[in-house]
């Protein structure tokens, strides 16, 4: 999983904004945050919109967007919040006007921040609750320090996941720890970032490639609504990706891999109550493994209620397969979304000012998930791969399968959860 | 079935381990005492996980440790006690409940056959077996009692923890010793004879997990008011550290396991450093180095594993108030450094390495690899008791369905 995965420069500015389509905001808060949208590279960029948000002036110099939001002018005197988070909320308060006209008007919004800093977790519950509030769906990406930032770093980052949680429709937790384990050791700090913000692409365009209208099989925006319709529960997330002739394969296989769904968090409990899976494919995909696909996916993340496929079939994919799955718990606790009184007027009001369905997609005349370029194959391969499954059980490879939970616990546990090891 | 009667009877205590067989003999005196006069030792082949897969090396090897240890007792052994080890090893929990017949109330014998027979009447699906039936005590109208013989109540109540296997598997382990024109007296879980001799009375009486990781697979045992009431194998072990290592560093298993024994730790501490060790550390050729993190992750991540899975087995009967002893560690893996904090991080109780019982003499003896086989001996001594002497334990107490076998 290089960074090459989502790589090609397709033109990020000056797109209008596009009023048929579905309108999607991806907001950067905080240092962290900021960067990793500054460098976000997608494939719609004409329909998505990126800004960023942050008390320090500093990051708006080196920003390349044309959205910028210097919050809390009056707090910090345009500089940072300095790792405070009561800071950060207070620089956010200040200006929430200025945060509702900024997410007023979208149908989705990303918010990506880093929990660590003073900006990322104080302003970004701010952010977070007026993005809610204009009826748009809320999804965080959620970067979580290292494990060596220090205690009280990682206290902040935690009380402000349960925050988010509790606000976004969506929070999806990338800590830095696991993220940065696919980096190898001699990688440059920027290589580092740039898999970082990979993670983030790859969730967007994964919930975006969904709600397409040249898909396979389509999803509406009601549906995606009615998927998070559920807060305040966990949220997992992983992405797999195969290529070759046994790509559907191999694309189960990484997605198995994804470290994300191997998190401390939800290790050992990934099931899921609505399952969002979102294929991206080549013409060439056949419906028989789709079907395929998803009776393995169901069963792997048991949520046989409610189970929403989107596929996506992009002509220059050829025998690859990109897997994105998304689900969201009732942990019991979650408050069940009700659209208040006025969020409804938002929307309606909203409806109105577009003339278009409130379940408008994406136009269907774009390319629309074209990765420009797939890796190929061995090429940045740190990791050793095994092509069948009996050379991953080496001294005990014919003896009969040692089975707990699915899993073959003779092949190597390293290998299951996707860490990565450099040798 | 065993000689009761006889006031001495040389035993042998036989594990048939993944990485090597283990046999003790033994004299037991009266059931009190154990002499140990002599043992042998074979590497293994053709055992896996616990497991036979090949039953010729693996009846070759066990029959050349058996014919070492009556050679070095210089006697021959008239019984065997095999431990039972392998994932196939099952177990559920049934509750028998009989009313108390007589009118004034008073248990009586009949009450508690009666009990125990209900506990004991689930049928086992065809190919299965039952190993052991580990009675976890009585109550009497919901207090639980030591001995309810003449107490007085309504209700009687037991509860067992059922062990069963594969019939085939366990014939096959039973095959092998008859191989040598020895019958098997009683076979016993693992991880009930490690348990007792790894952890005191009081441990097992307050409550204590005991978790032997051997080579091939990891036994546990739960134990509360002295009687096991959990008992399990999984069937992971040191080979799989060795597995893991030789599959992830790229080196053959001799290597990985030499590397497993010279800087193997279970836990990444935050200031160790990304440096290299050696390979082979001979200055030979084909050394080369290899990064520490790399060894220490690909080991951290099973024994994490691995301690995830019985605690997850085990639920909530592993909180702290049920097993205030903690978790006793034993097994040759149980020397891998840091495995004891790692034990205590995730299971969330207090670990410790198991310590031999104080009764065995033998100094050589006293080592993580022999808690199996000593704890063999024990249950065969106390087998040899004389039966109105015999405590009516809940270990032998059981059915030995498996002996048709031999």
């Amino acid at each position: 999983m290089s960074a090459e995965n989502f790589g090609g420069n397709h033109p990020m500015f000056d797109s209008p904004m596009n009023d048929q389509g579905l309108r999607i905001k991806v907001i950067g808060v905080g240092m962290a945050g900021s960067n990793t949208v500054d460098h976000l590279r997608l494939n719609h960029a004409n329909e998505i919109k990126l800004a960023v948000v942050d008390t320090d002036n500093k990051t708006f110099g080196s920003s390349t967007l044309q959205e910028k939001l210097l919050i809390g002018r009056s707090v910090t005197r345009g500089l940072s919040a300095g790792g405070e988070a009561e800071i950060g909320r207070k620089a956010a308060e200040a200006d929430r006007e200025q945060l509702t006209k900024m997410v007023e008007g979208f149908d989705i919004i990303f918010i990506v921040s880093g929990l660590s800093g003073g900006t990322g977790s104080g302003a970004a519950t701010v952010l977070a609750e007026a993005a809610f509030d204009s009826g748009a769906i809320v999804i965080a990406f959620a970067l979580l320090p290292f494990s060596h930032e220090g205690s009280r770093r990682i206290k902040q980052a935690e009380e402000t996941l349960i925050h988010l949680r509790g606000i976004c429709h969506a929070v999806i937790p990338l800590p830095n720890d696991v993220l940065l384990q696919e980096v190898s050791e001699d990688a440059s700090v920027l290589d580092a970032f740039a898999v970082a913000n990979d993670w983030v692409a790859r969730g967007v365009q994964g919930i975006c490639g969904m709600i397409s209208t040249n898909g396979l099989i389509n999803v509406d925006f009601a549906t995606l609504r009615k998927a998070f319709e559920r807060r305040g529960g966990k949220t997992l997330f992983g992405i797999g990706f195969g290529e070759g002739p046994e790509y559907i394969k191999q694309a189960l296989a990484s997605l198995d891999l994804c470290p994300l769904l191997h998190l401390p968090d939800n290790k050992y409990i990934r099931k899921a109550d609505t399952l969002l899976v979102s294929l991206m494919a080549g013409t060439d995909l056949p419906m028989n493994a789709v079907n395929s696909i998803m009776e393995q996916l169901t069963e792997k993340f048991g949520s046989k209620e409610n189970t929403i496929l989107g596929a996506v079939i992009d002509s220059e994919m050829k025998q690859s397969l990109r897997i994105c799955v998304f689900g969201t718990t009732d942990v019991g606790t979650t408050k069940v979304y009700r659209p208040t009184e006025r969020i409804e007027r938002a929307i309606a009001a909203r409806a109105q000012q577009s003339h278009s369905q409130p379940s408008a997609s994406i136009p269907a005349n774009k390319p629309n998930i074209a990765p420009s370029k797939s890796p190929k194959p061995g090429e940045d391969q740190e990791e050793f791969t095994f092509s069948s499954n009996e050379e991953q059980r080496g001294l005990f490879s014919k003896t009969d399968a040692n089975l707990h939970d699915g899993n073959d616990l003779d092949v190597p546990t390293y290998l299951r959860q996707g860490i990565k090891i450099q040798l | 079935m065993a000689n009761i009667m006889a006031q001495s009877k040389i035993i042998a205590a036989v594990e048939m381990g993944s990485s090597k067989i283990v046999v003790l003999v033994g004299e037991a005196i009266e059931g009190r005492t154990v002499n140990i006069l002599g043992m042998g030792e074979h590497p293994t082949n053709g055992i896996k996980k616990g497991e036979i897969t090949d039953l010729k090396t693996a009846s070759a090897c066990t029959h050349t440790a058996l014919l070492k240890a009556e050679r070095s007792a210089g006697t021959t052994i008239e019984g065997v006690y095999l431990a039972a080890t392998g994932s196939h090893l099952e177990g559920f929990s049934n509750r028998g409940i009989a009313n108390v017949s007589a009118s004034d109330n008073f248990v009586t014998r009949a009450d508690i056959t009666r009990a125990v027979e209900n506990a004991k009447s689930k049928a086992l699906p065809p190919g299965r077996v039952y190993v052991h039936h580990i009675r976890s005590g009585f109550t009497l109208d919901g207090r639980p009692v030591d001995d309810p013989t003449t107490m007085a109540g309504e209700t009687l109540e037991t509860s067992y923890w059922h062990v069963h296997g594969d019939e085939m598997k366990i014939s096959n382990a039973l095959r092998v010793i008859n191989g040598f024109s020895l019958n098997v007296d009683d076979m016993i879980l693992s991880s009930i004879a490690s348990g007792r001799m790894v952890c005191t009375e009081e441990d097992r009486k307050a409550g204590v997990l005991v978790i032997d990781i051997g080579a091939g697979t990891t036994d546990y045992a739960l134990y509360k008011n002295g009687n096991a009431i959990r008992t399990g194998v999984i069937a992971v072990g040191g080979d799989h550290l060795t597995n893991d290592l030789s599959l992830g560093l790229r080196i053959n298993a001799k290597s990985a396991e030499s590397i497993k024994l010279r800087y193997g730790k279970a836990e990444i501490d935050k200031d160790d450093k990304n440096d290299n060790v050696l390979l082979l550390g001979d200055l030979s050729i084909g050394d080369r180095p290899i990064p520490r993190l790399a060894i220490y992750k690909i080991l951290h991540a099973r024994i994490d594993e691995l301690l995830i899975i019985i605690k997850n087995k085990l639920g909530s009967m592993a909180s702290p108030q049920h097993v205030p002893a903690g978790v006793v560690l034993t097994g040759g893996t149980a020397r891998l450094p840091n495995i004891v904090d790692a034990a205590e991080r995730i299971i969330g109780l207090p670990a410790r390495l198991g310590e031999l019982d104080s009764a065995v003499n033998n100094r050589d003896l006293r080592q993580h690899e022999y808690a199996t086989a000593l704890g063999l001996l024990y249950y065969g001594a106390h087998a040899q008791r004389p039966r109105d002497e015999r405590r009516e334990a809940g270990i032998l107490s059981k059915l030995t369905t498996f002996l048709k076998f031999n």
